[in-house]
């Protein structure tokens, strides 16, 4: 078995276990260890509990031992809670003994510094040795809810009611947090696990765990820190499209100081976290700003089914709010049902004449529960709807409480998923209440409906239709040629390639790069200028100079071959004086490129990762206007279509305000060809094509310019 | 001093402060994993070292000495 397999196995007794050995309690009523023992005892776990300490003779009624090796009945969890200075002895202990499943609750480890590092370090090579898999160390533990478990080995305050929903967390003191505001929302949660330092079981086996779970319908997960981020994304599809299951996930940390050091249009644009968000959007997996966000999206997954597509009939007993909710439905890109013709007759028939029969429907202010019925009931049943938006706003006849019973028996006889909003806060309270009771999403806000409802049915989207977008397009390229001239670079110790040389590198992968020749004199210049033609490109060669613009080593629009000879020499005279230690290496010639829509494309290297893909608006004002996008190579062609539609200026491409249309089709080549090439080639740190100029319909694109960081 | 006066006096401060039978108390003895010293009692142990032997110890150093043997080498080091 590999590691994740050993963790796998050993995760089922951390979470199902038959008997629990607590290693290092004390009787100190509010310590760690304590409290840890009176919340397995609390929360009737279904099992045996074996506290293990070196002095007490008992613990709330509980005989000890004075070691885990004394423990003569089989144990298949050690919930290790001694200071971290003794936590090897221990893990050794527990491994003597051939418990395989532990969670470290202590603290002082790799969070604490260098010291902390080495005994984290220690315990990971005892867990080895002995095949334990941990969770933690530097964690708030781990619950269980199911009826048949029962299992609170955490010093949260209080066990959850069971649910749905499965809470993964790298900091302890969110969880605790969480817990407080989901049992004021009566949210539930099938399993709770806080992974702290995640020395051993990483956040990549939880979510595996989880995706196996029957009792778990929607995970959430708080990171930190993501130490592999393609393997999370791999997890993460293999969850999200092969069982279906959505991650939705809070990652902290969106500060960006690595992006000011970069040398590339690419390497500034491209900060960590917008590469994250692209690649956890990427992955399929619902990121979230805040705990508020995460939990009134959780709970439309965890409660209601999914829509079979995004047509929303909102009812309302309130103007104002049900404009607002239609305001933001369309917003968020969804659609409002119309109505059928029978549909629309029973609510001429049924509801009052002052009524707003039509979507959204307004049953008026003085609706009691026999009107709402007849609103909700009726647009459920309407094969032109596929979801309801209830608002409620309390007036003085208005039958609250009784309402959302009525939401609540129409909710259980429907397939479609309906959301609410009680406007108010004191009044509806008693209905809010029912309605959570009875796993009725409900919002303070009504544009909070569209919103979660957006996530769900944009999941729907993805989770079905990922299977059939891999990326086929056969690409005709000379990888041992690009690696050699690389490998060549990097020996010499070059921080990045002159044009030439990037201009190879590109043309082994069949991207679209014009005939250029590198001229020693001015004669060999206008020599090649006259083969290729009229208008050329004059541009220096230097190893030390990056942006040729800045020091006027570039002349566009050269006509003839006597200003291409008098270019030549206006070039050396302008490095000569704007950099003068730059050693010169000759004046590449090339033929002018006809006028086009300038596009960057890119590659960044990133640690987490890997190579990354940038598209966006390209030209000198690139950093400006910032309209780019992202996506992890390789590229599907879901994500190529993405990546370009997604920014604004890509509506130019598509003849926005009577442009002609552009050659969208070279482009998606181009960025296929360009994935492969960050796939191919990963010692590339950086990777600039500024501008690719993108011709009309059928007439192809060409680099103008480019460059390799290594 | 010899090694086994100070050890005799070791084990009996620390018979006092965790209230344990100094002959139950061995050598190589933990103070955490085997003898159940919380870090309050930590404290205490080192202030009852210090009472019996007459010395003034560096706390943060006292702090990481782990078993009875270590504490005893660890107080010599004092009376040397």
């Amino acid at each position: 078995m590999n590691k994740s397999e050993i963790h796998r196995h050993n995760l089922d007794k951390i979470f199902n276990p038959k008997s629990i050995a607590i290693v290092g309690a004390n009787n100190v009523q509010g310590s760690v260890p304590f409290d840890i023992v009176n919340n397995i005892l609390k929360s009737d776990f279904h099992g045996t509990v074996f506290p293990v300490s070196p002095r007490e003779k008992s613990i709330v009624c509980l005989k000890t031992y004075k070691y885990v090796i004394d423990i003569q009945d089989p144990v298949d969890l050690a919930i290790l809670v001694f200071p971290s200075s003794v936590c090897h002895l221990a893990l050794e202990q527990i491994g003597q003994k051939g418990i395989k499943s532990v969670i470290i609750i202590s603290a002082g480890f790799k969070e604490v510094g260098i010291a902390g590092k080495e005994k984290e370090t220690q315990i990971k090579e005892i867990a080895d040795k002995y095949d334990i898999s941990f969770i933690g160390p530097n964690c708030l533990g781990v619950i269980n809810t199911d009826p048949g478990v029962k299992l609170n080995a955490s010093f949260a305050r209080n066990m959850p009611s069971e649910g749905n929903i499965g809470f993964l967390s790298q900091s302890g003191a969110l969880c605790t947090a969480v817990l407080d505001y989901a049992q004021s929302k009566n949210i539930g949660f099938s399993k709770f696990v806080s992974f702290g330092n995640k020395a051993d079981i990483s956040e990549i086996d939880l979510l595996y765990y989880l995706a196996d779970d029957p009792k778990t319908k929607v995970i959430l997960i708080y990171l930190e820190e993501i130490s592999d981020g393609k393997a999370l994304m791999k997890c993460a599809k293999d969850i999200i499209s092969g069982i279906g299951k959505p991650i939705l996930a809070i990652k902290s940390g969106r500060t960006d100081e690595g992006a000011a050091a970069a040398a590339s249009h690419t390497g500034s644009l491209a900060g960590s976290d917008d590469i994250c968000n692209a690649a956890l959007k990427q992955a399929g997996i619902i990121r979230c700003d805040d705990i508020r966000e995460m939990f009134d999206k959780a709970i439309a997954f965890a409660y209601q089914p999914i829509p079979k597509s995004n047509r929303v009939a909102i009812i309302t007993n309130a103007g104002g709010p049900g404009v607002l909710t239609t305001d933001a439905l369309i917003k968020d890109g969804q659609q409002l049902a119309k109505f059928s013709d029978d549909t629309t007759k029973i609510f001429k028939k049924k509801l009052p004449k002052t009524a707003n029969i039509k979507n959204p429907v307004d049953v008026i202010g003085d609706a009691r529960a026999d009107r709402y019925n007849v609103a909700v009931t009726e647009s459920l049943k309407d094969k032109n709807v596929d979801a309801g938006f209830i608002i409620l706003t309390p007036q003085s006849m208005t039958e609250i409480d009784k309402i959302a019973q009525e939401i609540v028996k129409v909710s259980k006889g429907s397939d479609k998923p309906i959301y609410t909003s009680f406007m108010g806060a004191t009044d509806v309270e008693a209905g809010i209440r029912i309605l959570q009771q009875n796993n009725i999403p409900h919002y303070i806000l009504p544009e909070s409906m569209s919103k979660a409802f957006t996530s769900v049915y944009e999941f729907s989207k993805f989770s079905n239709g990922k299977s059939n977008n891999e990326n086929k397009v056969t690409i005709k390229k000379n990888k041992n040629k690009a690696v050699k001239i690389l490998e060549a670079a990097i020996n010499e110790k070059k921080k990045f390639l002159t044009e030439n040389k990037t201009n190879e590198i590109l043309s082994c992968y069949d991207l679209p790069v014009l005939k250029s020749f590198v001229a020693n004199t001015s004669e060999e210049a206008a020599e090649f200028a006259d083969k290729i033609g009229y208008p050329v490109v004059l541009k220096i060669v230097s190893d030390d100079i990056v942006h040729k613009f800045d020091i006027k080593g570039i002349l566009l629009n050269v006509e003839n071959r006597n200003d291409v000879k008098n270019g030549f020499d206006s070039i050396i005279e302008n490095v000569s004086v704007n950099a003068p230690d730059a050693k010169i290496n000759g004046i590449l010639v090339r033929k002018m490129i006809p006028t086009g829509e300038e596009i960057i494309l890119g590659i960044k290297r990133d640690n987490s990762f890997g190579q990354v893909i940038m598209y966006g608006l390209g030209g000198i004002f690139v950093e400006i206007f910032q309209d780019v996008s992202f996506r992890v190579a390789p590229l599907s062609t879901n994500d190529i279509k993405s990546m370009v539609s997604e920014t604004k200026s890509s509506k130019i491409l598509f003849g926005a305000r009577g442009r002609k249309l552009k050659d969208v089709e070279s482009l998606y080549s181009c960025l296929s060809k360009l994935s492969e090439l960050a796939v191919d080639l990963p010692m590339i740190k950086e990777l600039d094509i500024n501008p690719l100029i993108l011709l009309d319909e059928n007439e192809g694109c060409f680099i103008a310019d480019a460059k390799i960081m290594l | 001093m010899k090694t086994t006066d100070a050890s005799t006096r070791v084990k009996k401060s620390i018979s006092k402060v965790l209230k344990i039978d100094p002959e139950s108390i061995a050598d190589d003895a933990n103070f955490i994993f085997d003898l159940g010293a919380d870090s309050l009692q930590s404290i205490s142990l080192i202030a009852a070292f210090e009472e019996e032997f007459d010395i003034e110890m560096d706390e943060d150093k006292a702090l990481e000495v782990q078993t009875v043997s270590d504490a005893v080498k660890f107080i010599e080091g004092y009376l040397n």
